[in-house]
């Protein structure tokens, strides 16, 4: 019996230890899951894209019948098209080569026999261009599905685009169609002459709906500087883009009918050489040029200084170059990431980040490629009449180091800039992903905090440990440790609702706060001095000396209060704000760095008072006694002795302030704008890094890039703080060692 | 004067402004928050202005301030009557007045919708009620207990009708089950199930046809007010959450009705998208999600100090688990919000989606912000709080204590079981008390991972399984955020933020001060030398 009890204690024992031991260890291991978890997510940023051949088909005799004009993929990899000169979609199953279904174009334009050329027209649809002149539009569908049993099989659709279709006209060689939105449709025309032909066809709708047709034409005149190689137009059929052979960029504003307008020509090539290929980036701002060098730039207008309201074409990114000449370039319908095919590769970089994504090798010079309508699959057609689908995998094309913490030139910017902007209503968007006024938001108001909570924090510390009494002690401590516990969130409501806009009355008493708070201490002093010497107010009044003080304070901030309205009225002109925006061009916004200076410094007092307080008071007595015993003053003794001794504690105090200041996020929420500008002015707002995170993440999709940001984001902050926070513990524990209790 | 300067007591009083500045502050902040907490329930008088101009206003005195372009004295006035004058408040130049007074027969009305109404009674249309009162006033509180009457009928029915829904939903849940096990193998049991559902759904918009026909009739008796301003306004009487004439109720009377309004915030649910009511659903959820979390936290925390302050040998080991502690201590809080998304939400949460409940899918169980997740994420971010407590009571008792034990032949787990964690239960409290008050006032992490503004159903309810782990509650914290910050009239919810805060304040005070006392008792309990 007393055996077996004896085991089973012993056993327990054992057993128990096993347990804590494991209990202590998984505290390691949260940190360490922690960080490993948000790295995980935050890593595919910056994965590199890949590229696999999904399959090389060589095209069978009866596709390659006609001339191919075009070729086309599906997001599976599973089928492609191709486009011949008869009119015809050839599906082909890219397995085994199969082919699927010949469509011919339905409703070809009457007396045309072949198709001359062939232009994309959004994601899935063409316009064609028949030998009469006439033009019309088709869109393609193409879908994969792959039974049970593995056998794929492909439905295809072919369907006219009705209200998208030309008459006959002679003499033209490339030919472009646009719906205008609630106006009609425009093409234009290469003439085989060399000239350019812009022909609306205006629907005008009255009240009574009745349908009014008419058309206007315009004819391209003007001498050029070269022999135009390529033209392209945008989306809308407002902008034409023209190359020429001696490399100038032409830009002709064709939105009034019966107008071509030529904006600007520039020259786009450095070494005067021809352009080769053009292509408008999605959303349709910038315009990507390459030229028979191999050169590829994109381009967009910007004002130009001097020049007024004027905008000229200028060279924004500058993207990976070709051997040879740039033969054809492939905007991706998802973002901005520019395919473009030299001398057997093809590159895919992206234009915000100008990243190389991706370089693929091609073994015989290429005739033909295509993406998918998601940009996941791209179809490339040889001369060798081979056709290869590649399985594209880019997943964060926009995330480069350089667009996270680098000036990034965005469209519709006039210089590169640091810009964090991370949606908009519409797709072609090009998000602002840059975690610098993030990082400058979360330091200004760290070190405005800091500025505000440390010298009190410090200060109060000093008199609390080495000049209070003791019994005093015992209350005023729990007092600011009560402080500490006061949710953010209360903090950063008051600084946002109360004092933003008492402050907002009467933003002159701050400044005025700063010097008489002080002025009138030093009044107090010298009364003090006197009251001093009676022996028996001595007595009393050491250990004291603070509830003295506070009357000072709030008769100081009272004082400033008063003669901040008289110094609005006789130095402002009555309004201090106006005065700082029209003499100084500051802007003020209510919720401002002043605002946070004093919320979150408020915040962080209590932690530095008490880590600080802490330090100081284990500085053994000893030493005190000595110095005190010498004949050294008490200030003397505190200044002199205690505080440097317990400086790597009060060092610790003020960084682990620091590391929470950081980290803050109600009150850096509530209490600023959030508007994410780099700008020292104690008068604006700022957003920090984790209010980003709060505002953002509800909105960001599951792995999206703007979601793996934000992770990254917190990555940032996580290491920041825990650098911090070892550090200042590594202190603390020698501090410990040297002095410590325990 | 010189010497005074020298030994420096001038720095002294310098240093005791500081800590006077910092005390300032702490006290105007609680004074802010109890001015403007307490003073919102209180019934102001309702005072009616006469304006030199003629028209006259009807309001509670908000505010009073010099304009700042004219620099006169003028006063901010509540009118009230949100759907009538399209704002809530005016400013009235003091010069502007030609004469006020308090009249007795002003009626406050609290409504269900567009806020509160301020006026005269003018009569009532008793729609089918016997009214045996002679004023309209007397009329109108007589009309108002026989509509409560007729209100808690059609409550019993809505209960019963939330019950058949709930019912349904279960069927429907099961449906889905069953039809993603195999719709041919279960027919049978999908054919019967289907047609419980429908009979249930049957009965259910059975109920709801009575008691929307109930409501209609009800909602037949209204009265009749008169603003201020002279319009005239319907009120139907189901509309009308409370009425008080302020202006004639005793000291005692206002007294009751200020504790009807603490009644109301603390049991009642919310009303106009949280800017009036209650905050019930708020508390519970903010208590039940500490509760849960200290279930968490406070075992691994306890276990992490014992080994760090009994078992760890003084190495490397203890110095890296000490940096982790004060890592997870000093870590920003969002951050462990960013993880709890990553890491339970999308993590377990989705896995237990797709193990459990694959046939929800793509709606998410478990795959999306629950109090669950939240209640995870907070335990791991107060852990540091109750292991540094625990700790340092375990510090506390002296070493003599563990030796006596150990010398008469008791093991180290005996020991720890019988001896020290009594010893150190004051010090355990200390840190689950700190733990629960630092994260009843967190919002950040909570922002992410369950959260909501507002929640339909509490997270423990009468249906089975009692628990409901994966739904999203609401809690205080956050209800000042959301209230304070995005609410469409910020001035108008201010009093209900200033409430709010008062009483998470309130909370959160009351606990730390608790933890500090039951903490400054042990440390004095044992402290054994003093210099």
């Amino acid at each position: 019996m007393a055996k077996n009890f004896i085991d089973k204690s012993r056993r327990n024992d054992r057993l128990a230890e096993l347990l804590i031991r494991i209990g202590g260890v998984l505290v390691i291991v949260s940190v360490v899951w922690i960080l490993v978890m948000i790295s995980r997510v935050a890593l595919p940023l910056f994965y590199p894209p890949s590229a696999k051949i999904a399959a090389t088909v060589k095209l069978s005799a009866a596709v390659l019948a006609g001339k191919v004009l075009a070729v086309g993929a599906e997001e599976s990899q599973q089928g492609a098209f191709v486009l011949d000169d008869s009119g015809t979609f050839h599906f082909v199953k890219v397995a085994d080569g199969s082919l699927s279904a010949s469509i011919k174009v339905p409703a070809a334009p009457q007396g045309a026999l072949r198709v001359v050329s062939a232009e994309a027209l959004g994601k899935s649809a063409y316009t064609l261009l028949w030998d009469n002149g006439a033009i019309s539009a088709v869109t393609v569908s193409l879908a994969a599905a792959k039974a049970a049993d593995g056998v794929v099989s492909l439905s295809h659709d072919v369907a006219p685009v009705d209200d998208l279709a030309f008459a006959a006209s002679p003499g033209v060689m490339q030919s472009f169609a646009r719906v205008i939105e609630g106006k009609g449709t425009v093409r234009i025309d290469r003439l085989t002459n060399g000239r350019l032909r812009v022909t609306h066809q205006l629907v005008e709708k009255d009240l009574l709906e009745n349908i009014k047709k008419s058309s206007a034409t315009a004819e391209l005149t003007d001498p050029l500087p070269g022999r135009l190689t390529v033209v392209t137009v945008d989306s809308k059929g407002h902008y034409l883009y023209g190359g020429t052979d001696n490399g100038w960029l032409l830009r002709w504003d064709i939105s009034e009918p019966g107008q071509i307008h030529l904006l600007e020509s520039v020259s786009a090539s450095e070494k005067r050489q021809g352009i080769t290929s053009l292509a408008l980036v999605l959303g349709d701002v910038s315009v990507a040029v390459g030229d028979a060098g191999g050169s590829l730039t994109t381009w967009f207008p910007i004002k130009v200084a001097g020049s007024g309201d004027d905008r000229r074409l200028t060279r924004i990114h500058t993207l990976r170059s070709t051997d040879g000449k740039v033969a054809l370039i492939i905007p991706s319908p998802r973002d901005k990431t520019l395919f473009s095919g030299g001398n057997g590769e093809i590159h895919a970089d992206h234009m915000t980040s100008e990243r190389n994504l991706l370089t693929i090798k091609v073994s015989a010079p290429l005739s033909f490629a295509a993406l998918s309508p998601k940009g996941n699959s791209l179809a490339v057609l040889d001369s060798s009449n081979a056709l290869t689908v590649w399985k594209l995998d880019i997943p964060h094309p926009e995330i480069s180091l350089g667009t996270l913490f680098g000036k990034v030139w965005y469209e519709g910017y006039d210089k590169p800039e640091y810009a964090w902007q991370s949606s908009a209503s519409n797709d072609d968007f090009e998000p602002k992903l840059s975690l610098v006024p993030l990082v400058f938001g979360t330091i200004k108001a760290t070190l405005f905090a800091m500025l505000f909570a440390v010298p009190l924090a410090l200060l109060a510390a000093l008199y609390t440990s080495q000049f209070m009494s003791p019994k005093l002690k015992g209350r005023v401590k729990p007092v600011v440790e009560i402080m500490a516990a006061i949710p953010s969130v209360v903090i950063g409501f008051l600084a946002g609702l109360w004092l933003a806009p008492l402050i907002d009355k009467s933003i002159l008493t701050i400044f005025l706060s700063i010097v008489i708070v002080p002025f009138m201490l030093l009044v107090t002093i010298f009364f003090w001095k006197r009251i001093r010497n009676a022996s028996l107010l001595q007595r009393t009044t050491r250990g004291h000396e603070f509830i003295a003080m506070v009357p000072v304070v709030v008769l100081g901030i009272y004082l400033a209060f008063l003669l901040s309205g008289l110094a609005e009225v006789n130095l402002f002109a009555g309004d201090f704000k106006q005065w700082l925006f029209s003499t100084l061009g500051i802007r003020y916004d209510q919720r401002n760095s002043i605002i946070i200076a004093i919320a979150l410094g408020f915040a962080v007092i209590p932690i530095i008072f008490t880590i600080a307080e802490d330090a100081i008071s284990n500085v053994p007595r000893n030493l005190t006694a000595a110095s005190l015993a010498l004949g050294a003053s008490r200030w003397q003794t505190a200044w002199r002795v205690v505080l440097p001794s317990a400086l790597p504690g009060v060092f610790s105090a003020v960084m682990i302030g620091f590391g929470r200041a950081i980290g803050e996020t109600m009150i850096v929420l509530m209490a600023t704008g959030n508007t994410p500008i780099m700008s020292w002015s104690l008068f604006n707002g700022l957003r920090s890094l984790s209010a980003n995170i709060a505002v953002e993440i509800p909105e960001a999709p599951f792995n999206s890039s703007l979601y793996r940001v934000l992770f990254l984001s917190a990555v940032l902050l996580f290491v920041f703080t825990f650098v911090i926070n070892t550090v200042a513990e590594a202190l603390r524990q020698r501090f410990r060692k040297k002095y410590g209790r325990y | 004067m010189n010497k005074f300067w020298k030994t420096g007591e001038p720095y002294v009083l310098a240093t005791g402004a500081a800590l006077a500045i910092i005390l300032v502050m702490s006290l105007s902040l609680v004074g802010v928050v109890m001015t403007n907490g307490l003073g919102y329930f209180w019934p102001r008088a309702l005072v009616k202005f006469e304006l030199k101009d003629g028209t006259s206003a009807l309001g509670q005195i908000m505010e009073q301030e010099n304009n700042p372009i004219s620099g006169a004295r003028r006063l901010q006035l509540k009118v009230a009557n949100r759907d009538v004058f399209g704002q809530d408040f005016r400013w009235i130049d003091e010069k502007d007045i030609a004469s006020r007074t308090l009249p007795g027969d002003a009626v406050l009305l609290e409504r269900r919708e567009n806020g509160n109404y301020f006026g005269f009674l003018q009569g009532i249309t008793t729609e089918g009620l016997v009214l045996t009162g002679v004023t309209p006033y007397e009329q109108l509180l007589q009309a108002r207990k026989l509509v409560a009457g007729k209100l808690e009928n059609t409550r019993t029915i809505r209960k019963q009708m939330s019950n058949l829904n709930s019912n349904a939903e279960r069927i429907r849940l099961k449906l889905l089950k069953l039809e993603y096990g195999g719709q041919e193998k279960n027919a049978s049991a999908i054919t019967e199930l289907t047609a419980a559902r429908e009979k249930e759904m049957a009965e259910f918009s059975r109920l709801n046809e009575q008691a929307s026909a109930t409501m209609a009739d009800i909602g037949k008796i209204t009265a009749q007010f008169s603003d201020a301003t002279g319009g005239s306004k319907d009120i139907s009487l189901t509309e009308i959450v409370a009425l008080q004439r302020p202006n004639s109720m005793s000291f005692v009377a206002k007294c009751g009705a200020y504790l009807e309004r603490v009644r109301e915030l603390l049991l009642d649910d919310p009303r106009e998208s949280n800017t009036e009511g209650g905050l019930f659903p708020a508390i519970f959820g903010t208590v039940m999600m500490v509760l849960l979390m200290s279930v968490f936290s406070l075992p691994f925390g306890v276990i992490a100090a014992i080994y760090l302050r009994e078992y760890a040998k003084d190495g490397l080991m203890t110095r890296m688990v000490r940096i982790a502690v004060n890592n997870l201590a000093g870590v920003p809080s969002i951050v462990y919000g960013v993880f709890g998304l990553g890491f339970f939400v999308y993590g377990i949460g989705g896995s237990i989606d797709s193990l459990f409940f694959p046939e929800r899918l793509p709606t998410p169980t478990f795959g999306t912000g629950g109090i669950l997740w939240s209640s995870l994420t907070l335990a791991l971010l107060t852990v540091p709080v109750v292991i540094v407590a625990t700790e340092e009571s375990l510090a506390s008792i002296p070493k003599g204590v563990r030796e006596g034990s150990l010398a008469l032949g008791a093991t180290k787990f005996q020991t720890l079981m019988k001896i020290l964690l009594p010893m150190a239960t004051p010090g355990i409290m200390t840190g689950l008390i700190l733990s629960m008050a630092r994260a009843a006032g967190e919002v950040a992490p909570l922002m992410i991972v369950g959260v909501v503004k507002l929640a339909p159903t509490l997270p423990f309810d009468t249906n089975f399984p009692f628990f409901h782990m994966d739904r999203k509650f609401m809690h205080l914290g956050f209800h000042i955020y959301d209230v304070g910050f995005q609410s469409p009239n910020v001035e108008a919810a201010k009093p209900m933020v200033f409430v709010t805060t008062m009483l998470l304040l309130a909370i959160v005070i009351l606990a730390s001060s608790v933890a500090i006392y039951l903490r400054n008792r042990m440390r004095s309990k044992y402290t054994t030398s003093t210099f």
